[in-house]
């Protein structure tokens, strides 16, 4: 009989567990019309995405019907989720969607957010690279041979007609800060909106050569697939809309989307808003979100350099519309 | 029909299960219909696999790979069993050092490879250092029981008979708790090849498997990323191999003696 007691209060616990789990998962009353999408962010939670944040907490979402959840996972997992049809968006850059296009992902970029290609070339003010012909003979270290930042980094020697060959490049993994402040290399290579504002806020003065004065690459932005856009063009239509209200809320009133950020942002404080007014230029476009036609045959072209594409896109131009920002 | 199995030799029973594997995969890819970059079949892998091949790529990484996971099995098995010896037979150390080494066994290995590479400057002995700790514990363990499994009679025997500390090492201990620690060195080949993809991840690099898997992905080559992982399933059966390969010599004694 005892036995029997604690098997049914074992029993009780657990659906009292379930309960409580089950429960908090449906306490947003009221928002059962909305349509909860997940969308992966490719970082962490961060101020850079301080648009997402604005149009989520001024219901611009809502106001197109969508609840969204943000998923910090890995660039390429939400391009194989878009891709394979298990979510309709992700937020990606550019160069990727041409990789995954090659590999027969179906994903097209319906967004620009980033207008500009946001890698950048940084070294000490007194290091003498203060163009990128400067680099000829220097060492310079990227987080490895892969991603945006060597992306942006073979675009800018090739735009400046310099050889990779008459770089010294070394992997540093993601140590760019420390790298350059123990001398270690004499430039770094990273994001135009995170290393310069970590060593200028460690006192170094810095220069910085952005690969966007060279060359225009396509730089993130929101994707979706072949089948949404066919079948649900309106939900994309929706979604762009409500985020580019949330970029032009962000371009006017940083401070505020800042302020929004904490809500989304754990632990978030005031130590990061310079990363949020260094991201401000790189967004900034007229018209908002349009995406070039020529950014990506540069694109395609850097990648087909680096020898990440064997071969040009059967067609180029179905990697993208501007359908929903026009 | 498991009768008739059970009567071939064993490499023609290999080779069944083999292709029926391969078999059972191109069926789930052709009656699943998937995309080439959710799941690949054999054809795509193979035909990956002969690019690679040819162009160089898979033996140059494959063999930077493997120069970091026997390094990092032997320095894992240098340090583990003179400390397990250590804790076997002093009460003290082993109240003193267990403790600290079984809550060390709580910390995700994937939590502390990034700060390994921020301490190590060097990329190759951070991967190293990555497989060390991964190979440490099991092979400590196994040390540890394998001397514990000596019947006290027999340390009685060798005391009677004078032996000195050396010599009951050398004609009791070791040949005693060679077979738990063979046993171990298998698991620990194994996890020496996981905990040097593991620090190939966190570390790319430019060169190694992991660095291939990471590219792969980028690339979306599901197909590159299976050749990859085949790969390092044959670098950890191939060490495997030869461990159990040492086994069947070393204890040959031991089979004799049955």
């Amino acid at each position: 009989m005892r036995v029997m007691n604690r098997y049914l209060l074992i029993v009780f616990l657990i659906l009292l567990l379930v309960a409580c789990g089950s429960n908090e998962s449906a306490t947003p009353a009221g928002d059962a019309d909305l349509q909860t999408i997940r969308l992966p962010m490719g970082f962490i939670a961060d101020p850079q995405y301080a648009p997402f944040y604005v149009a989520a907490e001024k219901g611009y979402f809502a106001e197109a019907g969508l609840e969204i959840e943000f998923d910090y996972s890995f660039e390429t997992d939400g391009i194989a989720l878009v891709g394979a049809g298990e979510l309709p968006f992700a937020v990606v850059s550019g160069e990727q969607v041409l990789l995954a296009r090659a590999q027969g992902l179906p994903v097209v970029y319906v967004m620009e957010w980033f207008q500009q290609f946001p890698i950048a070339v940084v070294s000490k003010a007194n290091a003498g690279i203060d163009d990128p012909a400067d680099l000829t003979g220097r060492t310079v270290g990227l987080p490895g041979f892969f991603g945006a930042s060597y992306v942006g980094y073979i675009g800018l020697l090739s735009a400046n007609d310099i050889s990779p060959d008459d770089v010294i490049a070394e992997d540093i993994g993601f140590t760019q800060v420390e790298s350059l402040l123990s001398d270690q290399v004499e430039a770094v290579v990273g994001y135009a909106n995170n290393e310069p504002v970590q060593l200028a806020g460690r006192g170094e003065d810095v220069q910085v050569i952005y690969v966007a004065d060279s060359i225009d690459l396509v730089a993130n932005g929101i994707i979706t697939n072949e089948d949404t856009l066919a079948q649900n063009p309106d939900l994309v239509a929706g979604f762009v809309d409500a985020l580019l209200r949330g970029l032009v809320d962000t371009l006017a009133d940083p401070e505020e989307a800042y302020a929004i950020s904490k809500q989304y942002v754990e632990g978030l404080d005031d130590s990061r808003y310079p990363v949020l007014e260094a991201s401000l230029p790189l967004w900034e476009a007229d018209p908002l979100g349009v995406t070039d036609p020529d950014t990506w045959q540069q694109t395609e072209a850097v990648l087909r350099e680096m020898g990440l594409l064997d071969a040009p896109l059967d067609n180029l131009e179905a990697a993208y519309t501007n359908e929903f920002v026009e | 029909m498991m009768s008739f199995l059970n009567r071939q030799p064993a490499a023609l029973t290999t080779a069944i299960s083999f292709l029926l594997l391969i078999l059972g995969w191109h069926l789930l890819t052709v009656l699943g219909d998937y995309d080439r970059f959710i799941l690949p079949g054999p054809a795509d892998v193979w035909a990956q696999f002969q690019v690679v091949v040819a162009d160089g790529r898979l033996l140059r990484h494959t063999l930077i790979t493997f120069s970091e996971i026997v390094p990092g099995l032997l320095i894992g098995v240098l340090i583990a069993a003179p400390l397990g010896y250590l804790l076997a037979n002093s009460p003290l150390a082993n109240r003193l050092i267990s403790p600290y080494l079984i809550a060390s066994q709580a910390i995700p290995i994937i939590a502390i490879a990034p700060l390994l590479t921020i301490w190590i400057q060097s990329t190759y002995w951070s991967r190293v250092l990555v497989a060390v700790l991964v190979v440490f514990f099991p092979i400590l363990v196994n040390v540890i029981a394998g001397l514990r499994s000596v019947p006290d009679e027999l340390y009685e025997v060798m005391v009677s008979l004078r032996a000195s500390r050396g010599q009951i090492f050398r004609k009791l201990e070791f040949p005693a708790a060679l077979p738990v620690l063979l046993a171990g060195l298998k698991v620990g080949a194994t996890l020496a090849v996981i905990g040097t993809l593991v620090g190939e991840f966190v570390q790319p690099k430019s060169e190694g498997l992991g660095f291939l898997l990471v590219t792969a992905r980028y690339q979306f080559k599901t197909d590159l990323v299976f050749v990859v992982l085949l790969t390092l399933a044959a670098l950890a059966l191939s060490l495997y191999g030869l461990v159990a390969l040492a086994e069947r010599r070393l204890l040959r004694w031991q089979a004799n003696g049955k």
